[in-house]
């Protein structure tokens, strides 16, 4: 039985509806991320959960038991937010055993010091929340939330706040932790790098409905809508006529393979969409000639901005690039391409 | 998310249902002792023949609105009251002397304008300068000047009125300073006593407008000047196009607040200027202490009360404007005393520069010296005529305060009651007015409309003049209110007093706890419910914590309005022999000072000594519950 089930759950205040029917289904100590740009309904979504807002419509079960007009305090979760939201008149360890005082704990100064070595803050426990920095007031906020043996860990936002190297460590960090505990968590991040990096699953969100749910390769490989494939990763997006075997963009036909019958009848509208790292000077297939346009260097690899045909193409290559205004043909194959 | 919400109220009925009864009960208190009271006043004044008779013949009555009576009588009238207009011109004469208008009749409400316009105008140029100090220039005791400026407010008016009688009156010590380089005597409260007044409206009220505007000015953005001055704009004009912007709703603020205050002054006019110089506010207290004019002092309060209504409207919407303008990081603060790297400067560089700089320290040299006289002055004045006589240093004044309390007679009035009294109302204030204000700061957190018209009944007590209520507590419910069943309903004595101080010190509760809790993360406190907190855990836990500086700052002004209440205390205060005197200390001060001077001083000395040991007690206690 799923851990953490959402039916049909929905939210709105006053005429802006912020959720619409979400169906989501979580397992047992799974890590399943909620990502979407802002405003589309993740975060709603969390604190739904937690019961910080009512829904005005469906059902929403922690191990089929029914949560609706459960208080916060009573349904067992701990969250971490963006800004740590530590108890700036208490001190680190005052802070972690908050949640104890609420619960039977044998010896609550051990279990302060256990969850305090855990987040790797060991003899951190006197310090004020105000004296640490933003990292170790995230692991602070982490073994708050942990500390009362919670059944779910909700995180909304925990990495924002911090710069992108220290938020790539912590990421690793609570993912670890995760792990070790077995603690069935719910991560929302606005980041889709984030996301793919850290989850068992991902659910992608837009204007308050769930676009898709899927592992991070899933999300990636087979974008269900226009949306996720724009929003999950970069793309090339053209649209075009569905022909046999394939699309036909301004005069040229692509061929994907792989297509069922369920995807777009022939002579509808298709879309095709290449990712930029699938685009190969060397490809036998899906050759097309464009126009490089402006180039950025990444380190590991170059992108490259081209026009086809006044639309942008993005090229991702790690060998040399040609100047601007050269012409270069690039081609995919037939298995990376996608119609949709 | 954007959206600021009162997380999971709805969620908790605990919290909800307790709210409500607390609530509840702070509304049947405020009904009973602030509504209903002033109710009661303002019915009286609707009870002539037709309900608006009284207004008609207020408001047509030149003695009470001047030359707009006849505008009054006959409003369609519209060719003659021109006429009025062009025949006033006409009557202009500019000659070598000036100026010269024909006398124009402001009436009673007109003068009252009249007089808190000219203490706006002197609190608003009295306050700016300290505003631009405070702001611009670090200098050892700034924070603590800036602190200061909240103490005139809660000064007692009846002392600060002492104050400026000791320092101008005939007897006071600028005559005795005059006398000994042989010039005087000076008769200001004689000859001038509005200057008098202007001049203690201004003790009150510029380190108000100092406040906000410092306030104002410490939070301007200035990488916007910098933004300025880098697209070509100079010093002066930055100033005038980013930097004054946002100060005027500041100072419209503090402008508004000073015209309302002033406008309802009583204490201050009735000892300097006495009815001479009669306000609305004087006028009625005298309408009803000596002529027993009930009806027609009831309709001036409710006139008195619809202005200051709509003064108290106008602030409001000015603190809102002025409350959504994003904060900065205020000016860059230059050293007010000597600058080290003008001595390693060139000569001619140094020159130019001290020069420049000079003309602005001499400034606010002189400006020094003008606070210096206005604040320390009276003060200083009274403590030192309570320690004089004519001869020299004498204790004689206090001496007579002991026998008063040891040999007089139970009719006249004894200064240790006074101060009893004054003690114990004050402990009992606190004690009904911060539970009070922080209900109402809990309820007035929430939002949307039903937030607006708490705040507005919050602020009611400003807008109510002092004398209103006072009569409105002893005519409603010190009288007593008849109960079905032969019952009466009587709150007297000090029960009354305490009823009354309440009410005027729980919007400063309010103002102090409810902008700190509407500072509490919402995420604190479900961080608190997520860990097992329930709502009302939670907000003992949390919110109440972090308010805790708010809630003895509160304590601290809720004490501070008791000792100093004095406009309903006279009305309210008894000392019918026999009974418990219930007489405060500026109560006493004011029956002393029409009779003796130098212990109506020294009672005043006393005050202030109670009034500033109070509040170093609770700055200190603040100062630990702030650091526990």
């Amino acid at each position: 039985m799923a851990e953490l089930t959402l039916d049909g759950v929905s939210v709105s205040y006053g005429d802006a509806v912020a959720l619409s029917d979400v169906h989501l289904d979580v397992a047992d100590g799974e890590f399943f991320t909620l990502v979407g740009p802002s405003g589309c309904g993740k975060t709603t979504t969390l604190r739904s959960i937690a019961g910080f807002e009512t829904p005005d419509a469906g059902e929403l079960s922690f191990a089929g038991r029914e949560m609706t007009g459960v208080p916060p305090e009573e349904r067992d979760v701990g969250v971490v937010f963006q800004n740590y939201a530590l108890f700036p008149h208490m001190s680190v360890a005052e802070n972690v055993g908050y949640g104890l005082r609420f619960h039977a704990v044998d010896d609550p100064e051990a279990r302060v010091a256990e969850l305090l070595s855990l987040v790797d803050l060991e003899g951190f426990g006197d310090r004020d929340p105000t004296e640490l920095s933003g990292g170790q007031q995230q692991r602070v906020s982490l073994a708050r939330a942990l500390a009362p043996e919670p059944d779910v860990l909700l995180l909304d936002e925990p990495m924002s706040a911090l710069d992108a190297r220290l938020r790539e460590e912590l990421r690793r960090e609570v993912r670890r932790i995760q792990t070790e505990l077995g603690i069935t968590t719910v991560y929302v991040t606005h980041d889709q790098e984030e996301a793919l990096a850290v989850s068992d699953r991902v659910a992608v969100m837009h204007d308050g409905r769930v676009e898709q749910v899927g592992t991070p390769r899933e999300v990636y490989r087979e974008p269900a809508s226009r949306f996720v494939a724009s929003f999950v990763g970069e793309n090339n997006l053209f649209d075009g006529e569905r022909v046999d075997g394939g699309v036909r963009v301004d005069g040229s036909t692509f061929t994907v393979e792989g297509l069922d019958a369920a995807g777009p009848d022939t002579g509808g509208h298709a879309t095709l969409c290449v990712r930029p790292e699938h685009l190969r000077r060397d490809a036998a297939e899906n050759r097309f000639a464009v126009t490089v346009e402006q180039s950025e260097f990444l380190g590991e690899a170059t992108r490259v901005h081209c026009d086809w045909n006044d639309r942008t193409v993005v090229w991702r290559t790690d060998s040399a690039v040609p100047e601007r205004g050269a012409e270069v043909t690039l081609g995919f194959a037939s298995d990376d391409g996608q119609l949709l | 998310m954007s959206r600021r919400e009162w997380p999971g109220l709805s969620a908790d009925r605990t919290l909800r249902s307790i709210a409500v009864a607390v609530t509840a009960v702070t509304a049947v208190v405020l009904l009973l002792v602030l509504y209903f009271p002033v109710g009661t006043v303002f019915v009286e004044a609707f009870g002539g023949a037709r309900p608006f008779d009284s207004f008609a013949s207020t408001l047509t009555d030149p003695f009470y609105t001047g030359v707009l009576a006849e505008l009054f009588a006959r409003p369609f009238a519209v060719g003659t009251h021109l006429d009025n207009v062009f025949a006033w011109f006409a009557g202009v004469s500019v000659g070598p002397d000036g100026v010269d208008t024909p006398p124009l009749s402001k009436g009673l409400f007109g003068f009252t304008a009249y007089q808190a316009l000219l203490s706006t105008l002197a609190s608003v140029a009295i306050g700016l300068p300290g505003a631009y100090i405070l702001a611009n220039y670090e200098f050892r005791g700034r924070r603590t000047l800036r602190s200061l400026t909240i103490v005139p407010f809660v000064l007692p008016g009846i002392m600060v009125a002492s104050g400026f009688y000791a320092a101008f009156g005939q007897a006071g010590l600028l005559n005795d300073v005059l006398a000994l380089v042989g010039l005087g005597p000076q008769r200001l409260i004689e000859t001038n006593p509005l200057f008098v007044v202007v001049l203690a409206h201004a003790f009150y009220n510029a380190p108000l407008v100092t406040r906000v505007a410092t306030a104002a000015w410490e939070s301007v953005d200035y990488r916007a000047v910098e933004t300025a001055r880098s697209l070509g704009a100079s010093r002066r004009r930055a100033f005038r196009d980013v930097v004054l912007p946002q100060l005027t709703p500041a100072i419209a603020t503090g402008a508004l607040l000073t015209f309302l205050f002033t406008f309802l002054t009583f204490p201050i006019v009735l000892a300097i200027g006495g009815l001479e110089l009669a306000t609305v506010e004087v006028w009625v207290y005298y309408q009803l202490t000596e002529v027993l004019a009930f009806e027609e002092a009831a309709t001036l309060a409710v006139l008195e009360t619809a202005i200051s209504l709509g003064v108290t409207y106008a602030y409001l919407r000015y603190e809102s404007a002025q409350r959504s303008t994003s904060p900065g990081e205020g000016p860059p603060r230059e050293p007010l005393f000597g600058r080290a790297s003008d001595a390693a400067a060139s000569w001619l560089a140094r020159s130019r520069v001290v020069r420049a700089l000079d003309a602005r320290r001499l400034a606010i040299a002189g400006y020094a010296v003008v606070v210096f006289v206005l604040f320390v002055g009276p003060l200083g004045a009274m403590v030192l005529e309570g320690l004089t006589d004519g001869s020299g240093l004498t204790l004689r004044h206090y001496e007579f305060l002991v026998q008063r309390q040891a040999a007089g007679a139970s009719f006249q009035t004894k200064p240790l009651p006074a101060i009893r009294n004054s003690l114990l109302f004050g402990v009992a204030t606190v004690a009904v007015a911060v539970p009070m204000g922080l209900v109402v700061s809990v309820a007035s957190t929430g939002e949307g409309r039903w937030r607006s018209l708490l705040e507005t009944a919050t602020m009611l007590p400003f807008a109510v003049s002092g004398i209103v209520f006072g009569i409105g507590l002893l005519r409603g419910l010190v009288f007593g209110i008849s109960l079905p069943g032969g019952w009466r309903f009587v709150i007297a004595g000090g029960v009354a007093i305490v009823a009354a101080h309440a009410v005027a010190a729980y919007p400063f509760v309010v103002r102090n706890v409810a902008p700190q809790l509407a500072g509490v993360d919402p995420r604190l406190v479900e961080s608190a419910r997520s860990l097992g907190a329930s709502r009302v855990r939670a907000f003992l836990d949390v919110e109440l914590r972090l308010a805790a500086t708010g809630l003895v700052a509160g304590a601290a002004f809720a004490f501070a309005i008791s000792i100093g209440e004095f406009d309903s205390t006279v009305i309210l205060a008894s000392d019918v022999a026999g009974d418990t005197v219930t007489y405060t200390m500026p109560v006493a001060v004011e029956r002393y000072l029409g009779r003796r001077f130098g212990p109506a001083m020294a009672m005043g000395t006393v005050l202030l000594v109670v009034t500033a040991v109070s509040f170093v007690v609770v700055d200190r206690l603040g100062g630990r519950v702030e650091r526990g």
